[in-house]
């Protein structure tokens, strides 16, 4: 054996030893659960994951009654008063409800899993059924009030959530982060409906739909710009996107999944429901700032995500760019629509709605995924990562699918959408229109540059994590996942798989959504995809098969070729010259990326630092060279910084009322109930 | 268009190719007019690799009687080696040849190559290419001219 690869694994025999005695430290439990010899699960996180998969389950079911229209409102006054709980469940909430329970059942299997591996505590087991339940509430709200309540629920039941490993700072800063950006967006969306609400005279979301196109303008546009704001945070549109990049790597991963593939969509099913079905057709800006936002989104998330070398991170900044596609989808879609060109605005919608359900499907995989890396490793950053496809080779797989799906390349869950979503850009064009002539080259070259950057992230992810050598000793020592880690990947994979091969498989689903909204969609035929009004073919399940055979063939020929060929010599590896290849001659995720960080250094603005240090009196000789490089959010630190900076002031400002005194705080207190008093005298008169 | 009429002005500047040279020996691959070369600088001073330069360029242009520098000694048929063998470069340099598919061979070229020259007995200097992994056909000269590189490699290429 080689030496070295002893020295490797002994380490890890030594650390086995004491786990086994009566005074295991805590590290030593993990090194003992980790081992080849298998463990139980834990009956929490068994019954957590059941429970997950059994919601899941249930909202899928439900969300299929109500695509086939067998559902009936539900009201439940007593269960909070005044207000009162009304859910129905339509087709549009539907196809929010079906994606929902397809990305929980895979979540829920994987926990069982992740639980043992990643020691997730129990609180954090107990809640993620509930987090499920609540994000199923929120399509099937049929009121402002029943919305609100499940709106919030899901917010702090996720929060809840990110704040399972809360002993650590980055994950209460992350908390902290979310916190104050979703319950903002909230504000927001709770400032949008009360006006809606208040405006139609109604809070019922089938009365406002009747009186929205109704409304004053002035109103309507009021409503939208809030609920864009709003539901622009959770779908981690600019410039409220920043919780995603600290919320989703510091959240567990099952989590992370459930946040990124559902939660995150779930903004767009509110833009959906209120800036589309409830406010009916608008005036046109409103689809070019939707376009306009989606677009910015989608570039600078995916040039986040091309310099991003935390693999969770990196995977959240690509949520960010899928959420700026559908977004470029639903903006182009609305924009058409009032201008009447129906056949191309059912295009762009059809991808936007594809495109949510091919990011659920591959998001989903892709955090998963990178969970199993990080409970083998106990690494999320890339550049210490590497040849993991030797020590998981199920896992290298199923992120290789999901990865494919994200690079929106052939065969892949997001190359259909990505597909619809340029045909309807490029087929747009009004004859006669100047700001449509003006936007959409732009949007095209934006959804270009952000489709090929995706590829380029992609292939980085995968090259650097799963290929060459390991580049650190955990990485050497990777642990493959369980099964049942396995098991929740490979249903997601599989999901996967459908969305790119045969769409078709959903096109009931997406027709039936849209038939809810004043906006088309096209019907998805089962082999050659056809566009009504627009010159372009598909057909993904020929590609698909083609490039099997075309695969299989190569096989076949390789084999035949072989028998002619003389026998195989092994020699040693060329390393130019030198003894020996080390992991440190690798492309890092940092060095891969830096040509594009330079590219784009007037946008990324990252932090470096080289630092030689060179031995005393002689100047041509380099002792250690270091190399710093940080990634700080440029839209965080020009945006966030000054506002936080105004915040933190106007606290100190507001501190000075506050001196500790108990004297001064009751007299506060009488002075206040003067004013009420006095106020509600007048008022009285 | 100026580069069109400049390459016009400039016409043909190749010598004319000397009668074909006695060959030395066949082409290691035992295909004639082709020899697939990796240049390795073993401890050269750089002179040869001025003079390989100008028989590779378009005065002497060694391409023409099908010897190739590549990239790789992977993609190579002979190792094309000057200067002394210095201790830094011995294990490389083995490393190289080693790299190299069978059937191959070595061209010294230099003084230097062929009998470590004006360093022989150097402290740095392990000894001559032929001493360190043998070469096939030397190139005598310091340096050597270019026209004598080329001949050297006609002799092998056989063209």
């Amino acid at each position: 054996m080689n030496p070295d690869l002893d020295a490797r694994t002994d380490p890890r025999e030594r650390s086995g030893v004491p786990a086994t005695g009566p005074a295991a430290g805590k590290a030593d439990i993990a090194t003992a659960s980790s081992g080849s010899r298998p463990v139980p699960p834990r009956p929490s996180a068994v019954a957590s994951g059941a429970a997950t998969v059994a919601v899941g389950a249930a909202g899928l079911a439900a969300g299929v009654a109500a695509l086939t229209g067998a559902t009936r409102p539900i009201r439940l006054d007593a269960l909070v008063p005044l207000l009162g709980i009304q859910l129905h469940l339509t087709p549009l909430g539907g196809l929010f409800a079906v994606l929902i329970g397809a990305v929980a059942i895979p979540v829920g299997i994987y926990t069982v899993g992740y639980a043992r591996a990643e020691r997730l505590p129990r609180g954090a087991l107990g809640m993620l059924p509930v987090f499920v339940a609540a994000m199923l509430l929120v399509p099937a709200a049929d009121s402002v009030g029943t919305f609100l309540v499940a709106w919030e629920l899901m917010a702090i039941s996720s929060l809840v959530l990110v704040l399972a490993d809360h002993r650590r700072t980055a994950v209460r800063a992350a908390g902290a982060f979310y916190a104050v950006l979703t319950h903002l967006g909230f504000i927001a969306i709770l400032l949008a409906l009360v006006l809606l609400a208040a405006a139609a005279g109604t809070g019922d979301f089938g009365g406002i739909a009747a009186a929205g196109p109704g409304l004053p303008t002035g109103t309507r546009s009021a409503v939208f710009l809030l609920a864009l704001a709003g539901f622009g945070s959770k779908a981690g549109l600019l410039p409220l996107h920043a919780w995603l990049p600290r919320a989703h790597p510091e959240a567990p991963s099952p989590v992370s999944a459930l946040m990124s593939a559902a939660m995150v969509a779930l903004g767009c099913y509110g833009l959906l429901r209120i800036g589309v079905q409830l406010l009916g057709p608008g005036p046109r800006w409103w689809g070019l700032t939707l376009l306009a936002l989606g677009a910015v989104s989608a570039l600078f998330g995916v040039l986040s995500a091309s310099v991003a070398t935390d693999l969770k991170r990196l995977l959240a900044y690509s949520t960010t760019e899928n959420m700026g596609l559908v977004a470029v989808g639903l903006g182009v879609a609305m924009t058409l629509g009032s201008s009447g060109r129906h056949d191309v605005a059912a295009i762009a919608t059809t991808a936007a709605l594809l495109h949510l359900l091919a990011h659920a499907a591959f998001k989903a995989l892709g955090f998963l995924s990178a969970g199993a890396v990080l409970a083998g490793t106990g690494l999320r950053d890339l550049d210490r990562l590497g040849g993991l496809a030797r020590r998981m080779p199920a896992t290298a797989v199923l992120f290789g699918v999901a990865a494919l799906g994200a690079s929106g390349l052939p065969l892949g869950a997001g190359f259909v959408s990505e597909w619809l979503l340029l045909q309807g850009l490029i087929h747009s064009p009004v004859p006669g229109d100047q700001v449509l002539a003006l936007a959409v080259p732009l949007t095209v070259g934006a959804v270009a540059l952000t489709t090929g950057l995706g590829v380029v992230t992609m292939v980085k992810a995968f090259g650097v994590a799963f290929l060459a050598r390991p580049r650190s000793a955990a990485a050497a020592d990777a642990r493959p996942a369980p099964v049942s880690m396995l098991a929740g990947m490979a249903l997601a994979a599989a999901g996967c798989l459908v969305l790119a091969v045969a769409p078709v498989a959903v096109g009931p689903a997406l027709a039936g959504a849209a038939g809810e909204l004043p906006l088309g969609v096209v019907r998805l035929e089962p082999v050659l995809l056809r566009l009504p009004g627009a010159a372009g073919t598909v057909a993904p399940a020929v590609l698909g098969a083609g490039m099997l055979l075309l695969v299989l063939l190569s096989v076949l020929i390789g084999r035949r070729g072989s028998r002619q060929r003389p026998a195989a010599v092994t020699v040693p590896l060329w390393a130019c010259g030198a003894d020996q290849l080390s992991p440190r001659m690798q492309y890092t995720a940092t060095s891969f990326a830096e040509p594009l960080q330079r590219v784009f250094d007037g946008v990324l603005r990252p932090d470096t630092d080289v630092q030689i240090d060179r031995p005393a009196g002689s100047p041509y000789q380099i002792e250690r060279a270091v190399y710093r490089t940080r990634q700080v959010d440029s839209v965080e630190r020009q945006l966030y910084r000054p506002v936080l900076h105004w915040v933190r002031a106007l606290a100190g400002w507001v501190r000075r009322a506050h001196t500790g005194s108990v004297h001064l705080y009751l007299a506060y207190g009488g002075l206040g109930l003067l004013v009420v008093l006095v106020l509600g005298l007048v008022v009285a008169r | 268009m100026g580069w069109l009429s400049r390459i016009r002005r400039a016409g043909r500047i190749a010598e004319p190719a000397p009668a074909v040279p006695d060959p030395v020996m066949p082409p290691p691959t035992g295909v004639r007019r082709s020899l697939q070369l990796r240049h390795v600088d073993a401890g050269s001073c750089n002179g040869c690799e001025i003079e390989i330069g100008a028989a590779f360029g378009p005065v002497y242009d060694a391409e023409r009687y099908g010897a190739r520098l590549v990239a790789s000694p992977r993609h190579a048929d002979a190792l094309l080696v000057t200067g002394v063998v210095t201790r830094n470069m011995e294990q490389p340099l083995r490393n190289t040849l080693a790299a190299v598919p069978e059937p191959k061979m070595v061209i010294a070229v230099g003084d230097c190559a062929r009998n470590c020259g004006v360093f022989a007995g150097g402290h740095g200097v392990v000894g001559s290419v032929r001493d360190v992994v043998g070469a096939d056909v030397e190139v005598p000269g310091c340096p050597p001219r270019p026209e004598q590189i080329v001949e050297a490699l006609r002799s092998v290429t056989g063209r």
